[in-house]
């Protein structure tokens, strides 16, 4: 189960789809919106998605975690405006032992990240906004 | 004199603000290559240069921006991205 999501995330559903009786282990992850950014307060992200590349991307990277680990894998990403402590991507992965798990896990997020065309607008405490796409010397 | 042929222009993030539209019909010579369509966006941003880290997606699939263009096409510009 890979996607995207206009809803706050739920973890519980998330790992519910990589339950598997043949696998002992299941490994998750959550990225949260933190407060701080580059010594400013965040107060929420809002995200936007190149949805079709998107989710080629993240099918693609699940079916990599699952050759290469025996993993089961289910990751969302959520699209729109997300409130800072909230979460912002929710990844589990099963597999036969916990090694397999973390180690998928980690695979898929670091991927993940790289590869979703998933941008980024930083809401400031102060009221100011910004993309964070590499435009006006922006960093994230 | 080349075909002119139509392409869709995908935006996404600042470039979409300053656009004002998520995507642009453009019309540009027969074989034109996706790295040069930045010159066709409206006039605020094609006078400024694109990042060096842009990226193109041709019909939902990852390109190079020297991949010529048919009629029809779609094209993403993927700008650099901060993920999570």
């Amino acid at each position: 189960m890979t996607g995207l999501s206009p809803d706050p995330l739920d973890l519980g559903a998330v790992v519910a789809a990589v339950l598997d009786p043949e696998h002992g282990g299941v490994a998750s992850f959550l990225g949260c919106i933190r407060r701080e950014a580059s010594q400013r307060e965040v107060v929420a992200i809002e995200y936007e998605a190149y949805e079709e590349l998107t989710l080629r991307e993240l099918a693609a990277v699940a079916d990599e975690a699952a050759s290469r680990f025996g993993a089961s894998v289910a990751a969302v990403h959520r699209t729109g405006r997300v409130a800072v402590g909230e979460p912002s991507v929710a990844v589990a992965c099963s597999a036969p032992h916990r090694p397999a798990a973390f180690a998928a896990c980690r695979y898929v997020i670091d991927e993940l990240k790289v590869r979703a065309p998933i941008w980024k607008r930083m809401v400031y405490a102060d009221g100011a906004a910004e993309w964070v796409d590499g435009r006006d010397g922006v960093r994230g | 004199m080349a075909e002119a042929i139509s392409v869709t222009v995908r935006l996404f993030a600042s470039l979409r603000e300053a656009a004002g539209t998520d995507r642009l019909r453009v019309e540009v010579p027969y074989a034109t290559p996706v790295g040069a369509l930045w010159s066709h966006l409206p006039a605020g941003l094609s006078g400024t240069q694109p990042p060096a880290a842009l990226r193109y997606a041709l019909n939902h699939e990852w390109t190079l921006p020297g991949t010529p263009l048919r009629d029809g096409d779609e094209v993403a510009l993927v700008m650099p991205v901060s993920g999570g």
